[in-house]
């Protein structure tokens, strides 16, 4: 009886394959050692704060280094809360953007429109600050007087110690928010998921696209069925790396809010924290132990963003791109 | 083809005059700009203002300075860990702050004063529409103000200092520092001084035991942090921002076209941070003249916060520069030779400029000790300093400050008690409150005779329109009862609140409910 042994392959890899093969990995494996030698060097210069603070490093809101009392759980939430507005704001901007650059866009302003977004991703952050400071400040205002004087009831949305039937009350408790620096931090990211995006669509097969149109399907009727359960994969995906923009956002998020260290869950409300933020504000101006304890703070948003991308990538797996439709 | 020949000969000729314009100018700046290396500092935002104007100028010398806002603190840090060249604070190092004591830098340095200056409280405030723009204050008010004791502006303390103004029933907002900051530490030792028993009453409440002075302000809710006096300053100008109030040098004021408050020194005049008001209250401050103390040339302001002198802003101080006297790493002779002649033209001619821009010139003495100081830069040419050419305003044959001994003591109407003058203060000069003058002008009139148009009563009854106007018998003021636009509906759930919920309802379920039901549709027909 003959059994079926698979035959051996032998690989024979010419020269010009070896080194192709071995700048690719080079380079992969240097990105690795360079995020294993930032995440100890983290390590490293937090270990005095985080061995001094102990556990209450993750329980404390205060952040006072130089009296031993400091903790991460306000500016991590901070940073969340700032990230999750910026995500809520971004998505569906960057979506609809996306969509109709690449289907409902005339063909002539296609490209433009793609160089204008990807301009906009070159805008430096600080510029956004400033316009979110002096201009977007202004006239967001009202509107977080209208959601809270409305949607108050909800939590997150109320806003405390200002009475709205008041007409001389002072509206400074809506400046310098989460909402504001979430908004302008949204605007942001929204390029690179724009992007991202776009991307995707536009890889859609052309027979999948053209099958249901001849079955009948409207345009709208084809993005749902075709485009976007093929590009379920880049909506996640860009999202996920816009959020982690978001985490990690500094300038703009510095020049808005007001520093507080409690947990502020009210999101229209004066007063946030972000961990970029704060290591902005300080650093410069820190003893060794504030400088640790800094440190100790970045390393918390650095593994942060690493399991967000990590979970982003993830997800992009197991949803292959064309694999739902 | 003769035209033709002429246009393109005269085109090669303009080319060939442009270029060796280019080249000789290109060549001359290169000559000039060869003695002088770029050089970069960091520190204070409060005389940041100076600074730039100072650099703008020495660049037509070939001369590159870069220089960072980013706060004293931060500023006398980069120093001591050698990241710039010169530091720039308002506070010396070896204080003690919130229980830690900011070291020496190993490199030696000394302190130069660069430029004086008023610590001015800068306010968006209005009454009945328009701007109040002379509004006084004195010390325990202000005192009061950033502790969270008084909360209103129509708080009877802040009335008593104010008798010619109707004052606003808003929330008092302090803004304040949320960086380390120059500002934040004369303010605070001010407090610390003058105030104690409130001040110290303030930081134990909101859990700061060591008190005193401090380049970090504590905070309590109500109050807005924001970074470097750009931030503070351009949070109050926003204009929705009312009843905010901030702690800043002068020229803030001046840039943003926003008044100051007077504030009442101890001969009981109200007074504004005028370069003379500053050069006043600054004969009072005691100068470290120990050469060998490492504190030399520093300030001891004791006295200019008890002055009792008529024209004396009592919060009044001087700015240093921090310099290397060695050469080390990257400090080199070159940039030292830069760095002093640097600070040979701001001692001398920047001087000329600096009450136009907010702040007050060095008197002769401490321009000559900072000359002095100059000359230990290393790579400082000695031959260029001559303090005969600096044309300051303060010098005099006799050594006295000139604007000092010619400074115009105040109105009648600045004195305490007295009904307030009604000119503007800070950047908002030549406006005069309309509210104010209605206060001033009619008292005790019915009937709303305001008319002029100019008042605050005036606008009101001439946008208002129909409601029955009433003028406080008290104040004068006059104010359009009914068209005042209050919100009627109470603080619960109301109608409105009904119609705009179920309009958002309506509007997600257009959106949401035809897709689905054509999917279901579909389904079923399937």
């Amino acid at each position: 009886m003959l059994t079926d042994t698979p035959r051996k392959l032998t690989i024979i890899r010419d020269g010009s394959d070896k080194v192709f093969r071995g700048v690719i990995r080079a380079g992969g494996s240097v990105v690795l050692i360079i995020m294993v030698l930032v995440g100890s060097f983290l390590g490293y210069r937090a270990a005095q704060a985080l061995n001094m603070a102990g556990w209450s490093f993750f329980t404390e809101q205060a952040w006072e280094p130089d009296a031993g009392k400091f903790g991460i759980a306000a500016v991590i939430v901070g940073t969340i809360l700032i990230a999750t507005v910026a995500i809520i704001v971004a998505l569906p901007l960057s979506l609809g953007t996306a969509l109709f650059i690449t289907e409902y866009a005339p063909r002539q302003l296609r490209s433009f429109l793609v160089s204008i977004v990807d301009l906009m991703a070159a805008i430096p952050s600080v510029v956004f600050g400033l316009w979110g400071f002096f201009f977007l400040q202004q006239a967001i205002v009202p509107v977080s007087r209208w959601i809270s004087q409305y949607f108050g009831w909800i939590p997150g949305l109320g806003v405390t110690g200002v009475d709205p039937t008041d007409p001389l009350a002072t509206t400074t408790v809506y400046t310098s928010s989460t909402f504001i620096a979430g908004i302008v931090v949204g605007i942001m990211v929204t390029p690179i998921v724009t992007s991202i995006m776009r991307e995707v669509f536009s890889q859609t097969p052309v027979g999948e696209r053209e099958g249901a149109l001849a079955l009948g399907a409207t345009r709208w009727a084809m993005i749902r069925n075709v485009v976007l359960p093929f590009g379920q994969g880049g909506i996640i995906g860009g999202t996920m790396l816009g959020l982690g923009r978001a985490l990690g956002e500094t300038i703009a998020v510095y020049m808005i809010i007001s520093p507080v260290f409690v947990i502020q869950p009210n999101i229209l409300q004066n007063g946030a924290s972000s961990v970029a933020a704060l290591i902005a504000l300080r650093y410069g101006e820190s003893t060794e132990m504030g400088l640790s304890a800094l440190m100790a703070a970045g390393l918390a948003l650095f593994t942060m963003t690493l399991i967000v991308n990590f979970g982003a990538s993830i997800v992009v797996a197991r949803s292959r791109s064309g694999a739902a439709s | 083809m003769n035209a033709r020949q002429k246009f393109v000969s005269s085109v090669r000729a303009l080319l060939a005059f442009l270029l060796t314009a280019i080249i000789v100018t290109g060549g001359s700046t290169a000559a000039v700009a060869a003695d002088y290396v770029p050089i970069s500092g960091a520190g204070s935002s409060w005389s940041a203002n100076a600074l730039d104007q100072w650099r703008r100028n020495v660049k037509q010398y070939g001369m590159s300075v870069n220089y960072a806002s980013t706060g004293s603190v931060d500023g006398r840090n980069q120093f001591k860990g050698g990241t710039v060249d010169f530091g720039v604070s308002e506070t010396p190092y070896g204080l003690k702050d919130n229980g830690v004591v900011d070291e020496l830098p190993t490199r030696p340095f000394v302190y130069i004063p660069i430029v004086a200056g008023g610590t001015a409280f800068m306010y968006n405030l209005t009454s009945g529409g328009n701007r109040i723009t002379n509004l006084r204050l004195s010390g325990d008010v202000v005192t009061k103000m950033f502790t969270g004791v008084i909360t209103k502006w129509n708080d009877a303390a802040i009335a008593a200092d104010n008798p010619g103004i109707t004052l606003p029933d808003r929330a008092v907002v302090p803004v304040v520092r949320s960086d380390g900051s120059g500002s934040t530490a004369q303010f605070t030792l001010w407090m610390a001084t003058k105030y104690t028993s409130l001040w110290n009453n303030y930081c134990n409440a909101v859990g700061r035991n060591e008190c005193g002075q401090t380049s970090f302000y504590p905070t309590k809710s109500g109050m807005v942090a924001q970074p470097g006096s750009q931030g503070v300053s351009g949070y109050v100008a926003q204009k929705a921002n009312e009843g905010t109030i901030t702690y800043v040098e002068y020229s803030y004021a001046l840039k943003t076209n926003f008044p100051v408050a007077k504030i009442l020194n101890d001969a009981n005049y109200y007074v504004e941070p005028t370069a003379s008001n500053v050069a006043v209250g600054l004969l009072g401050a005691k100068i470290n003249q120990n050469k060998n103390s490492s504190m030399y040339l520093t300030q001891e302001l004791g006295g200019v916060y008890n002055s009792k002198d008529a024209r004396a802003y009592p919060l009044s101080s001087y700015s240093y520069i921090i310099v290397p006297t060695t050469e080390q790493a990257s400090f080199t002779a070159a940039k030292g030779g830069t760095l002093a002649a640097f600070s040979n033209y701001f001692l001398c001619e920047g001087q000329q400029q600096a009450e136009v821009l907010g702040y007050s010139p060095l008197p002769v003495n401490l321009v000559k000790v900072g000359l002095e100081q100059v000359s230990k830069i290393p790579g400082a040419d000695t031959s260029k300093i001559n303090i005969a050419k600096c044309n300051n305003p303060t010098f005099s044959a006799s050594g006295e400050n000139t604007l000092a001994k010619n400074a115009p003591m105040p109105d009648a109407c600045d004195k305490k008690g007295v009904e307030q003058c009604t000119a503007g203060t800070g950047g908002a000069t030549g406006t005069t409150s309309g509210g104010t003058t209605t206060g001033t002008t009619i008292t005790g009139t019915t009937g709303g005779t305001t008319g002029t148009g100019t008042t605050g009563g005036g606008v009101m009854g001439g946008t208002m329109g129909t409601g029955p106007t009433t003028c406080d018998v008290d104040t004068g003021v006059c104010s359009n009862v009914k068209a005042i636009p209050v919100a009627t509906t109470s603080n619960g759930w109301a109608a409105t609140n009904w119609i705009i919920l179920s309009v958002i309802i309506v509007l997600v379920l257009i959106v949401v409910v035809p897709p689905v039901v054509v999917t279901y549709a579909a389904r079923k027909v399937r």
